[in-house]
Formats: C-alpha cells, structure tokens, sequence
C-alpha cells in the first residue's frame, strides 16, 4: 500500500500494525490537519483461517484450537465451539460440568474485563492502571493454572461433552480467595479518574440507532442503551438459573463503555460466586467422552451457537455431513463489527489524539476479527 | 412464538421452514425470493444481522448462503438459506437492507468463497493481501498442496518430508 498525498493539509496516517497500542492491526487515517477525515481498517495480520483448519479436524482437536480465536478470553471460546458440537450431537450435559463452564467462563470473562481496564488505562496515559489491572490478572492466571494447567491458553479445557477434568480439591476455596482480590480491585478501579473522564468524557459518542445498525453487540451496545445480553436473552447453560444483572448506560461514549466493563466484573463475581454456592456433586463429562475416542461421527444437521463472550455476541455456525469432521465452520467474532464499521464510523470526525480512547474503549481483540 | 414469526413469513412467501427448537428459525428460499423476504423479515423485527456465511456443497455444485438474523424485539433467531449454484455466484447483495453490518459480511465472503453480491460496491481484499491463488475456503482448494507446492522443495532433504502422503 502506498502512503498518496491529496492536498497540503490532507495525509495519510497509520494507526498500528507497529503502534504499541494497536495489537496485530491497522487503521488508515485521511487526516486534515488534526482531525480525521475517513479512516479504513486493514485487518489480516493475525489471520490463521481458524475455520478451514477445524474442517480438516475432529472435535477434540478442534477444542484446542478454538483457544486461539481470542488470546484475551480463551475459555469463553471453548464454550462457544464446544456447545455447537453438543447441540450437533444431542449430548446430555452433566449438571455438575455445567456449573464448572459458567464458572470458568465467568473468570475467563472478569480477567479480559481487567485486561480492557488496563489497555484503556495505557492509551489514555493513566500507566497505573494498567500495572494494577495486570498484576490483578494473574491471581486469576493462577487459577486457570491449577485448573486446567495452562496460564493463558486452557488447550481445549471446555470440551465437547463437559470438562476435560474436575475441579482440584481446595479450588473453591481458592477462587473464593482470588474474588476477593478483585473486588479489592474494583475499589481502586472505580474511583473516579481525571485521566479517565478528560480522554473519555463524550469522546466517539456512538448513538443506538448506529450501534444496531453497525452490528454492535454486548458491551458496546449496551453503553448505548439497549439491554440486550445474550445469557439472559437466550441462557444457556445455567445461566437461567442465576441472579445477576445486565449493566446499562444512555450516553454511548468511551467513558460509558468503560464503566460498563468495571460493573460487568462485578456482575460476574456475583455470577461466580453463585455458581460456586450451587456446585452439584457428579460427573464432569457426559459418557460419551469420558474415554477418548477418535472416530466419533458428528450426525448429519447444522447449528448456529450464540454465547456473550466479554466483547459481545459470538456465533459459530457449525454443519455436518455425517463424517468425524465438521464440514464446515463459521466463526462469528464480535470484534469483526467492532473493529472495521464501527470504528471506521467513530473515527470519522475525531480527532488523532482520541484514536487511542476510542479504539481501546471498544474492547477490541485483533485476533477474534481475523480468526 | 417461533410458530407466529414462522406463519406470518409463510403467509406472504413460498418458503421452507422448520423450528429446530425454541428461539431458532431454519427457512429455506429462492435466490429470486431472497431480498422480498430480507425485506419482509426486518420490516417484522429482524433488524440484527448476527453472520453470513457461506458453505460450499462441492457435491451438490452449489454454495448455500446463510444469513443468522436475530430479532431484539421477539428473541428468536431466524437463519435464511439460499443456493447458487458454483458456476453461477452472483447473488444480490443485502447491503440496502442491513447496512454497513452486511457490507463486512459480504466482502469477507467475497474474498473466501468467490461469491459475488450484486450491489456491494466494495469486495476488495479483507484479509489476503497479494493473494493470487483460488478463493481459499471453496472445498476443492487444497491448501496443504499448495503450500507445498509453493513454498518448499522436495530435493531439499529437510523439507522433502513434507511431499510423504499422510
């Protein structure tokens, strides 16, 4: 790509592939002296093609890879991709198995939740923040250690049927403890910032009827206005069975979406919390899996999953033609819509200096739109 | 509630539709048929475009359009299905209905499978860049072929193991 000029006041900017904010992608900015005329995105540097390579594997494999769709929250993509084979297979999940899924899933969600703090921390220039979200992060690394044996990537811990093993003994004491740690954090967290409120304060307003059109989903959309989660819309798992609420806010700017992350880590240490309290004895995998077998033939038919991962609604479109294979898979992400129109949307008109806040305050994972 | 949302749409289209279970809408419609219904489906509340995808039944020589839509108002998501066939993958486009949302949808496809929407007036290369091969998601693209094929030499003794039949 060549860098044109247009006129003496017009050029051309990239924001990202090498910017230490940007992560693995790039937005081209047409600026006119300060402010931003058009911007475009250019994604693809992290594209593997996630969904070519699981047509050419069997479930089991595949939940390894389904890590990999988003560094930032693993285990609620395993979630994902494990519940479309269940529904595929009409698989009878264990009471006790569903439970440890939202468990997981609740924790994976509040460590991406702090990640977001800290990133939205180092781009408005509050370094604080982001050391504490990152020290914060690891209590909840070392559970994912001892639980599924991986610090980051769990390699496939939420499979197809339940989880790959059960909780350690001592592990609910253990998660009680690291709660606790994060609601020592929130406190610190929740302060109100003049770092935060000067970056954030009615910058990249996004307004509902955009949002919907855009294809926002989760916490964006809901920092416009609309209540819409999918755990409570469509509950899966038991999350029917829970009590927690669904954080809005009416104003849409970078610091609403902010504050919706730090209220959602609440929400899911009440979730967490719960979960625990309500933990069945029983298996932790349905039969089927419990001893590994290679050649399970996935039944003829085709499912599309929804779940809330941290940044909003994740789909996979799943069929089958009967082989051991899935034919073919389709991974929504929902940085996909976050990151190419509604960005691009947000953009238009701002200035450089805001680039940062707006990209970071729309949770945005790189890995999750390329796949 | 997914029977009302079912019979309403049947009422005014030929279409083929099941309930899978609650809250999902599998319909089956003509390519021709296709954007009457896209426009019926938002006017009754479908106004979330959630994915298209696209499947290549390499047997059937055709591709199948999917489109997932939810609707905020009734909770249900309803899934369109299309074919086109392999030798013809035009198909029009549904960016006057849903906007900017199905645009991103439509060029990822585009790039993917070769399909082209009729109407979308961007389907340049999302991912790809200096991509010269066949659309690399279609079924009868072997990418393991053509990775090797391009990038390693078989008289190489370290990479000649990548030539041995798996």
């Amino acid at each position: 790509m060549e860098m044109e000029s247009i006129s003496e006041n017009e050029y051309e900017l990239f924001f990202g592939p090498a910017h230490p904010g940007s992560g693995n992608f790039s937005v081209r900015l047409k600026v006119d002296g300060e402010r931003i005329v058009s911007a475009r995105a250019d994604p693809g540097y992290l594209h593997r093609g996630f969904e070519k390579l699981m047509e050419y594997r069997i479930p089991i494999q595949n939940a390894v890879l389904s890590d990999r769709i988003c560094v930032l929250e693993p285990l609620n993509w395993n979630l994902v991709h494990a519940e479309a084979v269940d529904e595929l297979m009409s698989i009878e999940i264990p009471e006790r198995a569903k439970y440890i899924r939202v468990i997981m899933a609740e924790l994976s969600r509040i460590q991406s939740h702090i990640i977001w703090y800290g990133v939205v921390s180092m781009g408005t220039g509050f370094d604080t923040g982001f050391k504490i979200a990152f020290g914060y992060r690891d209590y909840i690394l070392d559970l994912f250690e001892m639980i599924t044996g991986g610090r980051v990537y769990p390699a496939g811990y939420i499979c197809p049927g339940g989880v790959r093993r059960d909780l350690p003994e001592g592990a609910e004491e253990k998660i009680l403890k690291v709660l606790e740690k994060m609601e020592e954090m929130l406190e610190f967290e929740k302060m109100e910032n003049p770092f935060h409120l000067d970056r954030m304060k009615d910058v990249g307003v996004l307004e509902l009827k955009d949002a919907i059109r855009l294809g926002a989903t989760g916490p964006v959309l809901r920092a416009s206005g609309m209540k819409t989660d999918v755990r409570k819309d469509e509950p899966y798992e038991v999350y029917d069975k829970l009590d927690f609420e669904v954080p809005v806010r009416k104003e849409g700017d970078a610091y609403a979406r902010y504050w919706i992350g730090l209220e959602e880590i609440q929400q899911s240490i009440n979730i967490v919390k719960q979960a625990l309290n309500n933990l069945p004895d029983g298996d932790f995998i349905a039969k089927e899996f419990k001893k590994p077998k290679l050649a399970i033939k996935i039944p003829e038919g085709e499912v599309y999953v929804r779940n809330e991962v941290a940044r909003g609604e994740a789909g996979i479109y799943m069929a089958s033609d009967g082989g051991t294979k899935p034919y073919r898979v389709k991974i929504r992400g929902p940085s996909f819509l976050h990151m190419i129109p509604v960005l691009e949307h947000l953009l238009k008109g701002a200035e450089i200096a805001d680039v940062p806040a707006i990209y970071w305050s729309l949770n945005v994972c790189p890995a999750d739109l390329d796949r | 509630m997914e029977k009302d949302v079912l019979n309403k749409i049947s009422a005014k289209f030929e279409v083929e539709g099941k309930i899978q279970r609650k809250q999902r809408i599998w319909i089956k419609v003509d390519k021709e048929d296709l954007i009457d219904l896209c426009r019926f489906v938002k006017e009754i509340g479908f106004g979330h475009l959630s994915a298209i995808s696209v499947t290549d039944w390499l047997k059937d020589g055709e591709y199948e359009v999917t489109y997932h839509l939810w609707s905020y108002k009734d909770k249900i998501l309803l899934t369109l299905k299309t074919r086109i066939g392999r030798d013809d993958q035009n198909i029009n486009s549904v960016v006057p209905i849903w906007g900017e949302n199905a645009q991103i949808h439509e060029r990822e496809m585009h790039e993917m499978f070769g399909v082209e929407f009729e109407g979308n007036n961007d389907l340049s290369p999302l991912f790809l860049e200096d991509w010269e091969g066949p659309p690399p998601f279609r079924k009868d693209f072997d990418w393991g072929k053509y990775v090797r094929e391009k990038y390693y030499n078989k008289k190489n003794e370290r990479e000649n193991i990548y030539f041995e039949e798996v």
